[in-house]
């Protein structure tokens, strides 16, 4: 019997999803560290955090965009993995770019707790998370899926606690949806809508010379 | 010394590959994700020998700076056999915070982060943190796309932070960068990036002719001839 179109699709998804962290896996990291963890977050999992994001619309517009976002393309095949690492330094670079002198002073400092991420961080190790994230969302391009790395949604699986014992997270989301979903969200807008936003956002725009009066 | 005309030919045409590879490489690094699609990272590509010698000679001489950087030098020897090395800049992460408050720097919010002292530009210090962290991480997709674009063409590369730093000290890189990574690219048979010995700064290409063939081997013509 012939194998359904949506049934290969969503088995092809789930093998590259799976190569995918093989490639995260396997990327390039400073100080040959593999601490990274990689997860791919369920379906109720993607529901919760779309939730959580929609929620924080008054403290941040960007998150209620990509919470709003994400409802609808779990609608469709697709894929959230979250990759995530602690945030002290292991590597004795000493290198100034947390602010502190040496990694010594880095690991003894005060840690700060928030809802995104706990710090201060090492750059070294954020620059390993996103490396890893790097290489998967590569081997998706590669794979031919839809695909759009999220710090939003990361911040959100990380206060959901979606990873245990890491202090910073980042998530890579893929799709095999019938147009890419990412990069182009005209049709959440009306005419009306936009304008008004534009408008509000960038007032001087339409403005000839400095000093000139906006037309009604 | 001579070398067949094919051979000479051959040297040419290697070395002009590494220079197309290396410009190949910088699109792919610029057309790589960006944090809110703001653009953040810059590419400079270094392939004349003089100035990769300058850069490996900056290198080096920031080894004595910390005691932890002694690697630095093994580091610029590695590079001196490099065809190319690109230059990875991040411009944002030291003056202007991405403003969503993230915390990945441990000052809550981008308001507080600002009003914390840099660091002095000084001896032992690489980088004057506390940059933005979520904005350095730019630098990442840019280092993966060169990296996925390197392996998929058959490019060898080495990642070092090391000549990063000896490039911002050089003021050779875009006078806001606040973070910047190097990386070495090369077309030769064996990679110049790997299996390389420990003590790599003492022992290798350059010292070895040096010793044997430049020294030892007029001596033994001479008493042999």
């Amino acid at each position: 019997m012939a194998t359904e179109m949506n049934e290969m699709l969503t088995n092809g998804l789930d093998r590259a999803v799976e190569l995918m962290v093989v490639a995260a896996h396997n990327s390039f990291r400073f100080g040959d560290r593999n601490t990274v963890k990689i997860s791919r977050l369920t379906r109720d999992d993607q529901q919760e955090i779309a939730e959580f994001c929609y929620s924080l619309g008054d403290m941040s517009p960007l998150a209620a965009r990509d919470g709003r976002f994400l409802m609808e393309l779990i609608k469709e095949p697709c894929a959230l993995l979250m990759f995530g690492d602690r945030r002290k330094s292991d590597f004795n670079f000493n290198c100034g770019a947390c602010g502190y002198k040496t990694c010594a002073e880095m690991n003894k400092a005060e840690e700060v707790e928030s809802l995104t991420a706990r710090g201060p961080s090492c750059q070294f190790k954020a620059i390993n998370l996103n490396m890893a994230a790097g290489a998967a969302a590569s081997m998706a391009w590669r794979l031919g899926l839809y695909c759009r790395v999220f710090s939003t949604l990361g911040f959100a699986s990380f206060a959901l606690n979606k990873m245990e014992n890491v202090d910073m997270a980042v998530t890579v989301s893929v799709s095999v949806a019938k147009k890419d979903p990412y990069f182009d969200r005209h049709q959440y807008w009306t005419d009306e809508h936009w304008k008004e936003t534009f408008n509000k956002e960038f007032p001087t725009f339409t403005r000839g010379f400095i000093g000139a009066i906006e037309q009604e | 010394m001579s070398i067949e005309r094919s051979i000479r030919q051959y040297e040419e045409d290697r070395s002009q590959a590494a220079k197309i590879a290396a410009r190949l490489l910088l699109a792919s690094a610029t057309t790589s994700p960006r944090v809110g699609g703001v653009g953040e990272c810059t590419v400079q590509i270094i392939d004349d020998e003089c100035d990769i010698e300058d850069l490996c000679q900056a290198t080096e001489q920031m080894s004595g700076e910390n005691e932890k950087w002694d690697f630095f030098k093994r580091d610029a020897m590695m590079l001196r056999d490099a065809d190319a090395i690109l230059i990875v800049t991040s411009i944002r992460c030291l003056t202007d915070p991405a403003d969503i408050n993230c915390n990945v720097c441990g000052h809550l919010t981008c308001e507080y982060q600002r009003k914390v002292p840099k660091l002095e530009r000084e001896p032992g210090i690489a980088y004057t943190g506390p940059l933005c962290l979520f904005r350095a991480n730019n630098i990442s997709y840019a280092i993966e796309a060169i990296i996925s674009t390197a392996r998929n063409m058959g490019i060898d590369y080495g990642v070092y932070w090391s000549a990063g730093a000896a490039a911002m000290r050089m003021a050779i890189v875009p006078k806001n960068t606040g973070f910047c990574l190097a990386v070495g690219i090369s077309v030769t048979e064996k990679s110049p990036f790997r299996d390389i010995p420990k003590d790599y700064a003492d022992i290798n290409e350059t010292t070895m002719n040096d010793r044997i063939i430049k020294r030892l081997w007029p001596q033994f013509r001479s008493i042999y001839s």
